[in-house]
């Protein structure tokens, strides 16, 4: 027998809606007015002036904020304010992903460990860091690269321009005079935690999507085509903002919780593109041109390595991943230097 | 059984029709051999065709030849549809990677074309006396189990039927006893894929087959070929992609990949011989 799920009621989505848009911006608009003040503290005790401490700072950051999306907005309004220049702010939001899959990691471990030790169910966390630092590495060089070859560094964007300057107008007056009562570094943490609030709100506000309804019903049990899943993941995270919740769409499929591996690797590979969807809003209501290239780098080089994986070298890849997934899992010495990998090299990057 | 063997006289094809020979002598199939040779290619091309057409004969298997010219692939795949065929015999190649990008491949050309079970003869060719029944331990399965029993049966072969758990977990509340379990696990606890199973080995028991039941977990493709080797099985047997509506397009076609991969005979299972289809329900006169 399948879960009843419980409808929401139509007006509450609306006001979550509408209540995650407004604090998503107030809280761009405070983390921008307060990123100045950040600087003496990102740059002189935490040493973060290159870029493997931003991405170790944006892979810690996501661990303590549970969630990548605000630290990768927080990247995106410190470039802005200048705090962090753009290879910087690249870096810190590759942390940001890899931050946000060690969550997954983190939570999967304390389950297990109430659990009596159930180590399956770590397979979720370990897969999710394992395809997220694979492509990343690629991700990090190439986009490193293609922002010291001036791609995209001065794109023209009078529409986006045009509506931050539209949101500023009544934003300044509320951040002036927040400004006049805390500290900078205070409103950035204030703003930090409103983005988290928003986006925990953007998720209430979602519609469920009735996927048992469609072709894709099938999908724990029937082996998809590596491009469907792919674009799936693309599509239904686009929609969701969230990697964590489109895949947790899948689960109600599946009455025991299930999904194939050959199912969910390319699904989180199309994810993990446009999962940075919500940190190009946020760089668009910057209004800063700058920001925005740097994330549309991003998403343009996750997608550059991971549409030639799917579509030329997936065979390989699903190997070397459910491989690499079996090894971890197959014993605690080699989980414990999986974890102690994923944990202790980002505080390693920052020390650098 | 009616068994259609196919050669173009290369040797892959010429392997194939020994091969099906001893299917079809076994089987006590009635046996079509369609030899389709190229314009201009010689004659001689045909005569491993007639040796095991006399063969055959001398046995008493009865035996038609039929002659040909074209393409292998399409002269089989209108034959094929021609005849209620309950099997299709032919040779793979076993391209690789570029070169079957640009060549294609005969024989899953006419796996996916012809209304009937092909068996496609690749790699190494033993007796056919170790049966691998991939089982996705549902019902499109039972449908390639009694197939394989029915073969099996025939040749004096073992059969082992293989499922592969590739599923992960997904949600703290998932049912991971399964995940790790073996057949006999899965069996005593009664879950889908052991009642599935324990069906299937009261079927092969039934048919008076030799049979087990192994679970494998990873990735589904791998596992197969995984076992194929280390089992050291004579064929590999499969189940056709069959599937209704858009799914057509959005499942992978796992038969495929198998055969393409496979270094030994893989036999497509698409329909049940027409001796073993279930007849239908008589009407009771009261």
């Amino acid at each position: 027998m399948g879960e009843v799920q419980r409808r929401k009621p139509l007006w509450r989505q609306l006001a979550n809606g509408l209540s995650g848009l407004a604090l998503f911006v107030i809280s761009l608009g405070l983390m921008k007015e307060g990123a100045g003040g950040l600087a003496p503290l990102l740059q002189g005790h935490l040493e973060i002036r290159n870029v493997a401490d931003s991405l170790g700072f944006g892979w810690l950051m996501a661990c303590l904020v549970l969630s990548g999306s605000p630290v990768a907005a927080a990247a995106v309004a410190l470039l802005s304010s200048h705090v962090l220049y753009p290879a910087q702010a690249f870096a810190m939001i590759t942390g940001s992903r890899m931050g946000a899959s060690s969550v997954v990691l983190l939570v999967g471990f304390i389950y297990a460990l109430r659990q009596h030790e159930r180590w399956t169910a770590l397979t979720a966390g370990v897969l999710s860091l394992l395809l997220t630092s694979s492509i990343q590495a690629m991700v990090l060089p190439l986009g490193l690269e293609l922002i010291r070859r001036g791609w995209l560094s001065n794109p023209s964007l009078p529409v986006l321009e045009g509506a931050a300057i539209g949101v500023n107008r009544f934003l300044d007056p509320v951040l002036h005079f927040l400004a006049a009562l805390f500290p900078n570094w205070m409103l950035f943490v204030g703003g930090v935690g409103l983005i988290t609030l928003s986006f925990h709100l953007f998720d209430q506000a979602l519609p469920s999507l009735p996927l048992q309804k469609t072709d894709f019903g099938q999908i724990p049990r029937l082996v998809y085509r590596p491009e469907v899943m792919f674009l799936m993941g693309l599509v239904v995270t686009f929609l969701t903002l969230s990697v964590s919740v489109s895949v947790g769409l899948l689960v109600p499929l599946s009455t025991r919780r299930y999904i194939r591996r050959e199912n969910i690797i390319p699904y989180i590979l199309g994810a993990n593109i446009s999962t940075l969807v919500d940190t190009l809003a946020a760089a668009a209501l910057l209004g800063d041109p700058r920001a925005v290239s740097v994330v549309v780098i991003h998403m343009l080089c996750a997608a550059m390595i991971s549409l030639p994986l799917i579509l030329l070298a997936y065979r390989p890849y699903e190997r070397l991943i459910s491989n690499s997934l079996e090894w971890i899992t197959r014993s605690r010495r080699n989980f414990a230097v999986f974890l102690g990998v994923a944990f202790l090299l980002p505080v390693f990057l920052i020390l650098l | 059984m009616r068994v259609l063997l196919c050669t173009n006289g290369s040797p892959h094809t010429v392997r194939a029709l020994q091969t099906g020979s001893r299917v079809a002598q076994a089987t006590a199939a009635t046996v079509d051999i369609l030899v389709v040779l190229k314009d201009g290619q010689e004659e001689q091309a045909a005569l491993p065709a007639q040796a095991v057409a006399s063969d055959l004969e001398a046995i008493g298997v009865p035996v038609t030849l039929l002659h040909r010219s074209g393409r292998l692939a399409e002269e089989v795949v209108r034959q094929a549809r021609a005849a209620p065929y309950d099997l299709v015999v032919i040779g793979s190649r076993g391209r690789r990677g570029l070169v079957r990008l640009i060549l294609g491949s005969v024989a899953l050309h006419v796996t996916e074309h012809v209304p009937a079970s092909v068996l496609v003869v690749k790699g190494r060719v033993g007796e056919l006396k170790k049966l691998l029944v991939c089982s996705a331990a549902g019902p499109a399965s039972e449908l390639t189990t009694r197939f394989a029993s029915h073969l099996a049966r025939a040749l004096g072969a073992s059969v082992t039927l293989l499922h592969v758990m590739s599923q992960l977990p997904l949600a703290e509340e998932a049912v991971l006893e399964d995940l790790e379990a073996s057949a006999a696990a899965l069996i005593q606890r009664g879950s889908r894929e052991g009642v599935h199973l324990a069906q299937m080995l009261a079927l092969l028991e039934a048919e008076g087959v030799a049979g087990r039941a192994i679970v494998r977990h990873g990735l589904v493709l791998d596992e197969i070929l995984e076992e194929g080797r280390e089992g050291d099985y004579d064929l590999l047997v499969t189940g056709a992609h069959i599937t209704p509506g858009l799914n057509a397009w959005l499942v992978d076609d796992l038969s495929a990949d198998i055969l393409l991969a496979a270094d030994r005979p893989v036999l497509v299972v698409r329909q049940l011989p027409a001796k073993l289809e279930p007849q239908p329900a008589q009407n009771q006169v009261g």
